[in-house]
């Protein structure tokens, strides 16, 4: 009996427009348009870009020697540089000072200015690399001084610096690891809830309920059987929702790609997304039940869902500021939280079984908790019949 | 045999308590169709879904051949087929052969009993055109018969049907009226709610008439004419149910 309903309420569900466009295109569409925003915005952005750098018109040949090898900046001539930078037709103006290079030879001090907005991502792109080609100018022009007083080079240059990152967050992948659970719990959440909708308080809005009940099928046969198909349509999005990001990064980027090849297991950490995911849909089903028949209508029950739904922004904020290495147990235990920080220790390439069987567990177990209280409710005939 | 022992329900709705049912008691022999009567309000559905065990109630009880609603409830649920307004309780997006099985199947008939109920119903009712057409586009003669064709499935002995004509034209109606017939001769047990007094005295053996959550006459219909001298049971229930709410206010 229980098969009867479960595969009943699929074949309905899966006829609903709205639950077909919600389980194919919604991911679809979130994940492409995630995955391509991270892939142009934050690993292209330095390398391959070209910025326009304003210079006053008539300058000369030796100053524009000094952006030389930069050749990502082009160089522009306009009467006015730093109003340019203003309209926006350029991104930074470099003015060199009058005589600039006859001051050089002869010794004494002058003076380069850079104008540019560092509240924009391009512009302070471009200063620093302008100021990188000032400052191998300068270091150019030291040398040959103290090459033409017989000094040695290494007297003003001890020691050479280098910078290297211990941390294994990367800024993007860091995001990347907030944004795709915050997707997917979407996804799973907004993709389930017609359906949820439907089959509780939809039943008792077309009064197929009375019929329903009518039959000598057990209240909570019924119930499980609803609860297995959201569960099963929560599922099938959010798997659906990994398998769209997983194909998008193999073929269609290249650094997103080489950042998550770092950590090797890549299929190994979506597999287990998918394996979290699917208990995140057990409880998820859950609270869209209860939302259901606690509601008379449709519309009151999707009143009910989607401010339940917008909590999941709280734990996502949460969690973005803070390092793997600082979650705890409760950030494990809690559900729709843990959601989030499993995912990001797994983005992040780290596999702890024991983290990720905490998490499972406590889904499964919430999902139970709650399936008691929907029981308790459809056991009463007040959240049954209007 | 349907025993109703002196039954009351009482809701509480956004702090007011509404006596739904006040001590009501009445007795349906096997094979009688009888008519409920009552005005908007008056406790027809509550009545009937506390007959349907759809409902808890919170005094008296109710014995379906000799099963309390209460107690075996699933023993009154195989026999009994309900439907609670026209043309309700179908699944849009399934059609009518779909939804016919579906409800088959939480009856606990077999393949072959299903089919072979499908057709003889499908025969009945003339559904075989739309039999295989998502229930979405149907017109409401067609959900009318296919939501009947649903609560008798599984052939129940005693049949309940609250409203069943309300909003539909006349030849949907129609349906219904042919169907009770049919089912008289078949020797079931019906009762079903109406606004339609013409209605009842057409189909009814006997009617029970309520008001404010009280039985203010039950009785053979012929009973009830002789009684009023009168064939007119639109007068007849108007009358009745004036002296009732006179007797209440001495
Ligand atoms: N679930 C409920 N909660 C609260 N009050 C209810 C509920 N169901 C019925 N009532 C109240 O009980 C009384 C009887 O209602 P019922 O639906 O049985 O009347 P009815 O005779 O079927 O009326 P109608 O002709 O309008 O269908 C009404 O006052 C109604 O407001
Ligand atoms: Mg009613």
């Amino acid at each position: 009996m229980l098969r009867k309903v479960y595969f009943k309420e699929l074949k309905d569900a899966f006829r609903d427009q709205r639950t077909l466009l919600l389980t194919v295109l919604i991911p679809i569409i979130m994940m492409t348009g995630l995955v391509l925003f991270y892939e142009f915005t934050f690993f292209s952005s330095s390398e391959g870009e070209e910025y326009d750098l304003a210079i006053s018109e008539g300058i000369g040949d030796e100053e524009r020697t000094v952006f030389q090898e930069h050749e990502n900046i082009n160089l522009i001539e306009f009467a006015d540089p730093v109003d340019a930078v203003i309209e926006g037709e350029a991104q930074a103006a470099v003015i060199f000072e009058a005589n600039f290079f006859d001051k050089l030879d002869t010794h004494e001090t002058t003076e380069v200015t850079i104008y540019g907005d560092t509240f924009s991502r391009n512009s302070s792109n471009l200063i620093q690399e302008v100021t990188l080609a000032l400052a191998t100018f300068e270091r150019a022009v030291v040398l040959e001084r103290l090459l033409a007083e017989g000094i040695d080079h290494e007297i003003i240059v001890p020691f050479t610096i280098e910078q290297s990152e211990i941390s294994e967050e990367s800024m993007p992948l860091n995001l990347l690891a907030m944004l795709v659970p915050l997707m997917l719990i979407l996804a799973i959440g907004i993709g389930a809830s017609p359906s949820a909708s439907d089959l509780f308080a939809g039943e008792k809005e077309r009064k197929t309920m009375e019929a329903l009940l009518m039959t000598p099928v057990k209240r909570s046969t019924l119930l499980i059987g609803k609860w297995l198909a959201i569960t099963t349509i929560g599922a099938v999005i959010g798997i659906i929702t990994l398998l769209v990001v997983l194909l998008e990064i193999q073929f269609f980027t290249e650094h997103l790609l080489s950042a998550f090849q770092e950590t090797e297991n890549m299929f190994l950490i979506f597999a287990m997304i998918a394996l979290i995911a699917i208990a995140y849909a057990v409880f998820s089903a859950a609270i869209l039940m209860l939302t259901s028949i606690a509601a008379k209508t449709v519309k009151e029950s999707q009143s009910y869902s989607t401010p339940v739904m917008m909590i999941a922004i709280v734990p996502a904020m949460l969690t973005q500021t803070m390092g793997v290495h600082e979650f705890n147990l409760f950030h494990y235990s809690v559900p729709i939280l843990n959601f989030f920080t499993i995912n990001k220790e797994l983005l992040l390439g780290i596999i702890n079984i024991e983290h990720i069987l905490i998490v499972i567990g406590t889904n499964l177990l919430a999902g139970i908790i709650l399936f008691a209280i929907c029981r308790m409710m459809f056991m009463k005939d007040k959240w049954v019949m209007d | 045999m349907i025993e109703v022992k002196d039954v009351s329900k009482r809701f509480i709705d956004k702090k007011r308590h509404v006596t739904a049912l006040n001590h009501v008691s009445f007795t349906v022999e096997k094979g009688q169709i009888v008519g409920l009567l009552g005005e908007n309000g008056a406790g027809k559905t509550t009545l009937l879904r506390a007959i349907a065990t759809l409902l808890s109630i919170d005094e008296g009880n109710i014995l379906v051949d000799g099963y309390d609603t209460v107690k075996n409830p699933e023993k009154i649920k195989t026999k009994m087929g309900v439907l609670f307004g026209g043309e309700t309780g179908l699944y849009d997006r399934l059609t009518a052969r779909e939804n016919l099985k579906y409800f088959a199947a939480l009856y606990g008939m077999s393949k072959h009993e299903t089919k072979v109920r499908i057709d003889e119903l499908s025969r009945m009712f003339g559904m075989r055109d739309f039999l295989d057409r998502k229930v979405k586009g149907f017109s409401k003669g067609m959900r009318q018969k296919l939501s009947i064709s649903r609560s008798i499935i599984h052939d129940p002995e005693i049949i309940l049907f609250d409203e069943p004509t309300t909003g539909l034209d006349i030849t949907a109606s129609n349906v219904f009226r042919q169907l009770v017939h049919q089912l008289k001769q078949q020797d079931k047990t019906i009762i079903f709610s109406s606004h339609i007094m013409e209605e009842v005295s057409m189909l009814c053996d006997s009617v029970a008439m309520i008001h404010k959550g009280e039985i203010v006459y039950h009785g053979m219909l012929e009973d009830l004419y002789a009684e009023e001298d009168s064939r007119d049971l639109n007068y007849i229930f108007m009358s009745k149910l004036v002296r009732g709410d006179g007797d209440y206010a001495s």
